[in-house]
């Protein structure tokens, strides 16, 4: 499906334009779009309203479940789980945008150039970024945190390099290939025969006509990153607490889910949502944009 | 014979990627965060016991002599000594690789008919509501981060139909049936976190195939149904889900990690995060490399096997 034929004569209103627009779009991209404005929506006027802090105790009866006052029950130092995942959601968020946004950056320049250039600097290059990528994604994160060493670890900054690191030979990979298909295009041989250089090359004419690739490949890493942000949580390699971020929560809340286990479903509902809604629109995205896409971490 | 040289040609690339590997393993965690003795021992360690750390790790030594010894140690399957517990890597390493071996037989074990059958029947009910069901239930389980799967498996044998072992904790002393309780939970999680990928591949691959002609063919001289879906289209569907499979394997070295540690299972993955804990970095750098090393080899079949399978690509 395209939105190119979108049929717009000239007496319709604006309105009815988007709506037409919004009609044809998959149903995939409406759903995924309708969960991740809910998710935005909370991660930024979430701290106004959220009934308790995030690390205020005494909210409540310890380890009771949910009721109306603490929809996500309250955990065992007392805390009002729900106002917690509330508190986090900008935080799983904005660490994973982020951190996929310096990839797409590094992972696009070095894929771009890569691919436009070829010769030694592609072979050296692609040599390292397999390497990168041979090392399983999270074993790669874990051993990144354990040689930036005990200073910085729990640091959220260290978790946007580590997400960066990670995502950006995969999307240097995607980013190879389209510019290896671009770069057999007349217009860019037009553009180096006019003298100029790799870099403006790829600035000019690579990275607009890769907008597509790149930003597929954006929407389907950024859907992982909160994954992966949540396993360095849980796993006690990524945010120290009292942070609320979800994995950790989950990793602190499991001991007792035998007593309260909506203290662990509550952000573990909370991760997936945002993981469901980040994929359908990721699927949809791709379509209108006439690409296929396999979701998956790999 | 360009098949053999073309997979000559794409295994020196696997080995020229691993030592790229050990280069990068080796760097970071030896080179770059400065001196290793002082974060091994930490800020209060006094000047004496840094120096003999130091001897004993052979720290100064230039880089690139230390680097040689160490790739040298592991060609020869000499992984070096733990820094905690002193005792031989590969002692400490054998029994968790073998634990972990079993645990991903037991894994695509259940990983196969976690696979075929939800493909199946969603190809055969096609577009009514049993795919549609089906589709979202992979969607979610698509996108579950494999420690909130591990959990949540966790709570439903464990605590509402209490039928298996919370804490999955296996020695050598173990009976197979011990074996097998402990395994299930992490093997299950693991075949899930798999077959998800490779039940939404398997169903669009069966439907492409029961559209076609030779399908139709089947039918119309009258073959039974079942017959056409499981002689005719189910092997010719199955080829591209290879590929998946083996990208699975390659998957699974990662998995390992997480749900190994969300039920304690004794293997290979707990054993990196440990010892990454410990900053135990002879260990490490062995189960990193090992963990390149099978990746690196999944990818590597899976590259021969298309080639194999699929006679075009033997061009490029």
């Amino acid at each position: 499906m395209s939105l190119d034929h979108a049929a717009t004569p000239s007496h319709q209103s604006a309105l009815s334009r988007y709506r037409l627009l919004w009609s044809q779009t998959p149903q995939s991209f409406r759903i995924g779009l309708v969960i991740l404005l809910a998710h935005l929506i909370v991660a930024v006027t979430g701290p106004f309203w959220a009934p308790y802090g995030f690390s205020q105790m005494g909210t409540g009866i310890p380890l009771s479940g949910a009721s109306w006052g603490h929809p996500f029950g309250v955990d065992q130092l007392g805390r009002d789980v729900f106002s917690r995942v509330v508190h986090g959601s900008h935080i799983v968020i904005l660490l994973s945008l982020s951190g996929t946004a310096l990839g797409l950056v590094v992972g696009a320049v070095l894929g771009l150039l890569s691919g436009y250039l070829g010769g030694w600097f592609d072979n050296l290059l692609q040599r390292f970024l397999e390497a990168l990528i041979s090392i399983p994604f999270l074993v790669l994160a874990l051993i990144a945190i354990a040689s930036a060493g005990p200073e910085l670890s729990g640091n959220p900054i260290l978790v946007v390099l580590v997400v960066a690191l990670v995502y950006a030979p995969r999307i240097a990979r995607m980013a190879r290939a389209a510019a290896m298909d671009i770069a057999t295009r007349d217009y860019v041989t037009v553009a180096r025969l006019r003298g100029e250089s790799a870099w403006s090359v790829m600035r000019r004419e690579l990275l607009p006509n890769a907008t597509g690739v790149l930003l597929v490949e954006f929407a389907l890493r950024a859907g992982y990153a909160p994954v992966l942000v949540g396993s360095l949580g849980f796993l006690g390699f990524g945010l120290r607490p009292p942070t609320p971020e979800w994995g950790l929560m989950i990793s602190e809340n499991r001991a007792l889910i035998i007593i309260t286990p909506i203290t662990v479903l509550g952000p573990g509902l909370a991760l997936a949502s945002l993981v469901v809604g980040l994929n359908l629109f990721t699927e949809g995205l791709a379509r209108i944009l006439g690409r296929t896409v396999r979701l998956g971490a790999q | 014979m360009p098949i053999l040289r073309l997979v000559a040609g794409r295994i020196l690339l696997s080995i020229v990627t691993l030592l790229i590997v050990s280069l990068i393993i080796f760097g970071v965690l030896e080179v770059l965060p400065g001196d290793v003795a002082s974060r091994i021992l930490g800020r209060d360690a006094t000047p004496e016991a840094l120096g003999q750390l130091r001897d004993r790790l052979g720290l100064n030594d230039p880089a690139p002599v230390r680097y040689l010894h160490w790739l040298g140690g592991l060609l020869s399957g000499d992984f070096g000594q733990s820094l905690v517990s002193s005792r031989p890597v590969t002692e400490i390493l054998a029994p968790r690789i073998y634990n972990t071996v079993l645990l991903s037989a037991y894994a695509f074990l259940l990983y196969l008919p976690l696979t075929i059958l939800p493909a199946l029947v969603q190809a055969i009910r096609r577009d009514r509501p049993v795919d549609h069901g089906l589709s979202i239930v992979t969607l979610v389980l698509l996108s579950m981060p494999d420690f909130l799967l591990a959990t949540i498996l966790l709570f439903t044998f464990v605590v509402l139909v209490p039928i298996l072992p919370a804490i999955s904790l296996v020695d050598h002393s173990s009976s197979a049936m011990d074996y097998l309780r402990a395994m299930t939970l992490p093997a299950l999680t693991l075949a899930i976190v798999m077959a998800v990928y490779a039940v939404r591949m398997l169903r669009d691959n069966l439907i492409e195939v029961l559209d076609s002609d030779y399908v139709r063919m089947a039918e119309l001289k009258g073959l039974s149904a079942s017959r056409v879906l499981l002689r005719h289209a189910l092997p010719n569907a199955l080829v591209p889900t290879l590929n998946v499979t083996a990208l699975n394997l390659a998957y699974l070295v990662g998995g390992v990690v997480v749900v190994e540690k969300v039920f304690s299972y004794p293997g290979f993955g707990s054993l990196l995060v440990d010892s990454l804990q410990l900053r135990d970095l002879p260990v490490i750098e062995a189960t990193v490399m090992i963990a390149a090393l099978v990746y690196v080899g999944a990818n590597l079949i899976a590259d021969i096997a298309a080639v194999l399978l699929n006679p075009r690509l033997r061009t490029a």
